[in-house]
């Protein structure tokens, strides 16, 4: 692919001021924050389900305005620095797609379930702060989102190469962008300044075995990404389930019988918010 | 909730008259400042001539000096440059009267220190705001925490001063980080500064999240800062602040001191040793029907229960137990 033009893709990407969201939780939320006595710990948990929301508070946060970039990944200790001044101009500065396709709502079905197998699996592995593993796995699937909101017109060449070419996701990317969504998400987690073991786990979930800093959140959301997608939780682009590197479970100590407990546990959860629906 | 300064300026009223020094040859201008407010509430000395005035800025620098473009002995931005140089007088405000032509051939905005200006014909409403934005301006500013913003030491001693006269029932607390220093050498200043900005916006976010309350907060300087609260709510304003800095400070630290929980530093006397994870120490000085008569006394029982607190090497706070005593014999141990 000639050298200007990913230049000039990723500029356009880069360049993504207005990032919307599906109305669902973002009107929870904004009910929530509008009452006097929800507690921080409410909103937390709610905004954690939207890969959108959450990246905005993270990315606020985690301006130089604040004072201290790069340091805060927990979407909890993200709203106490922000208070809820800021955290309401967020929610109402937000928008909303204005045209909801089924596949935005399985993506963003898919982003939760990641992020809960991708804690699960970072309990199971005995790591600490299994939260910020939630927040990698949320998140791990930015990069389609923005893609989508900044190259409206080569996600549907994208999705026409899934389906045309029997492909992943990643690689219809590839084909079309001349880069995946891994590549999208370091670009963004560099400009917004995000901490580096979430940036690890955002753009090394698909070759984790290349993760030089954080290896352990990279095999994480990896795993956590396979696992959603056995389950069939949401869509993340394409029907495939992805190769399930061998390096990440040996990597994490996970054995096969610890990944039949994960697994075990998973179904008990994924049953809990099967009644959850973005829709 | 109110995060006010100390001033009512904003407010409209000024807590106290404005003194004003003025230096014009035109006596019109003059006659116009003067007009404008009683002296109850702007005290206005004129100069017509620079140099006369200049001993008189320095030994008792004004709230706000009005400085005309031409005086009859010497350029308004040499008396100007002259104040602004000195650290101890660059915060007084300057507002620079100026006349359209010389407004339209531009000046060197970034060079001179002015705050504000005027410009001929003088409109006695617009000179009026202007006067009264600048000083509004300079009170909230001036003496705020460069790093944090938050009001400084003047602001939070007037505050306090002001709670006392007024005999309201108040918490004060006095925060501090334990084991600071250690971070600070070991990852180094601007390091620290990252954890000074996080400490100052627990604090804020902490104590706006009580519903209802009137509540300040002030940032002393280094890790020490205060905070005012409604007596009744001190303590879980306390609780709350320990467990949110407990949780968030961890970030700060490089991954591998983080997963063992303590740095290797130096201490003050320069040997190498392992220190704790930072932790916050709370103060809580309790106002209760008058019985505080000096913000002195208030401090001074806030230092003997920081030692208190600081036994302890965890996050900590230590409420003031005392009912209407006097203030206790607090023996200066070395730090």
């Amino acid at each position: 692919m000639a050298e200007d033009l990913r230049t000039e893709r990723k500029g356009l990407i880069l360049a993504v001021k207005d990032l919307p969201t599906l109305p669902k939780v973002l009107d929870e939320v904004a009910r929530l924050v509008e009452r006097s006595d929800s507690s921080t710990e409410e909103v937390a948990k709610l905004i954690s389900m939207d890969q959108v929301l959450s990246a905005k508070v993270l990315k606020m946060v985690n301006s130089p305005i604040y004072g201290f970039p790069g340091r805060i990944s927990s979407i909890q200790h993200a709203l106490v620095l922000l208070g809820f001044n800021v955290l309401r101009g967020i929610i109402v500065s937000t928008s909303v797609f204005e045209i909801m396709s089924e596949n935005m709502v399985g993506l963003w079905e898919h982003s939760l379930g990641v992020a809960l197998a991708s804690s699960t699996v970072a309990r199971a592995a005995g790591l600490r702060d299994p939260e910020e593993y939630s927040v990698a796995g949320l998140l791990h699937d930015l990069g389609k989102v923005v893609a989508t909101v900044q190259l409206p017109e080569l996600k549907g060449e994208i999705e026409q190469a899934v389906k045309t070419k029997d492909l992943m996701y990643i690689e219809a990317e590839k084909e079309v962008l001349g880069f995946g969504h891994d590549r999208i998400n370091a670009w963004l987690a560099d400009h917004w300044k995000l901490p580096p073991n979430i940036k690890e786990g955002l753009s090394y979930h698909h070759k984790p075995h290349l993760a030089q800093l954080y290896p352990d959140m990279a095999c994480a959301v990896h795993i956590g990404d396979f696992m959603a997608r056995v389950f069939e939780y949401g869509f993340g682009g394409d029907d495939n389930a992805t190769y399930l590197r061998p390096e990440a479970l040996k990597r994490l100590k996970l054995k096969p019988a610890d990944v039949e407990r994960i697994l075990d546990h998973l179904c008990e959860q994924f049953l809990e918010i099967a009644d959850l629906s973005f829709s | 909730m109110t995060q006010d300064t100390d001033s009512g300026a904003a407010g409209g009223g000024f807590a106290r008259p404005q003194i004003v020094t003025l230096l014009t040859p035109d006596a019109e201008f003059a006659a116009l400042m003067q007009g404008l407010w009683p002296t109850s509430v702007m005290q206005i000395t004129h100069f017509a001539r620079g140099r006369r005035a200049i001993e008189n800025l320095f030994n008792d620098p004004p709230d706000l000096l009005i400085v005309d473009e031409d005086l009859a002995d010497m350029p308004g931005l040499d008396v100007v440059a002259l104040v602004k140089s000195e650290n101890v007088y660059r915060q007084l405000p300057v507002i620079y009267v100026i006349s359209q032509e010389a407004l339209a051939s531009g000046r060197d905005w970034l060079a001179a220190e002015i705050d504000d200006f005027v410009a001929r014909p003088l409109r006695p409403a617009e000179v009026r705001a202007r006067v009264l934005l600048t000083l509004a301006r300079a009170s909230r500013s001036f003496d705020a925490n460069p790093l944090t913003r938050l009001p400084g030491n003047t602001s939070i001693i007037h505050r306090i001063q002001e709670l006392i006269d007024r005999r309201e029932d108040f918490a004060l607390v006095y925060a501090d980080l334990d084991h600071f220093k250690s971070f600070n050498d070991k990852y180094g200043f601007s390091r620290g500064d990252e954890v000074l900005m996080m400490t100052a916006r627990v604090i804020v976010n902490t104590i706006r999240s009580l519903p209802g309350i009137r509540s300040f907060v002030g940032h002393v300087g280094g890790d020490d800062f205060v905070f005012i609260v409604p007596p009744e709510v001190a303590e879980d304003a306390c609780r709350r602040l320990v467990a949110t800095f407990d949780g968030i400070v961890p970030s700060f630290y490089d991954p591998e001191d983080r997963e063992r929980g303590s740095i290797q530093s130096t201490d003050r006397e320069g040997r190498l040793r392992i220190f704790p994870l930072m932790a916050i120490s709370l103060a809580v000085v309790f106002n209760r029907d008058g019985r505080l008569k000096h913000y002195g006394e208030a401090s001074q029982i806030a230092m003997s229960l920081k030692k208190k607190a600081k036994e302890n090497p965890k996050s900590c706070y230590v409420l003031d137990q005392r009912r209407g005593d006097p203030p206790p014999f607090a023996p200066d141990f070395p730090d």
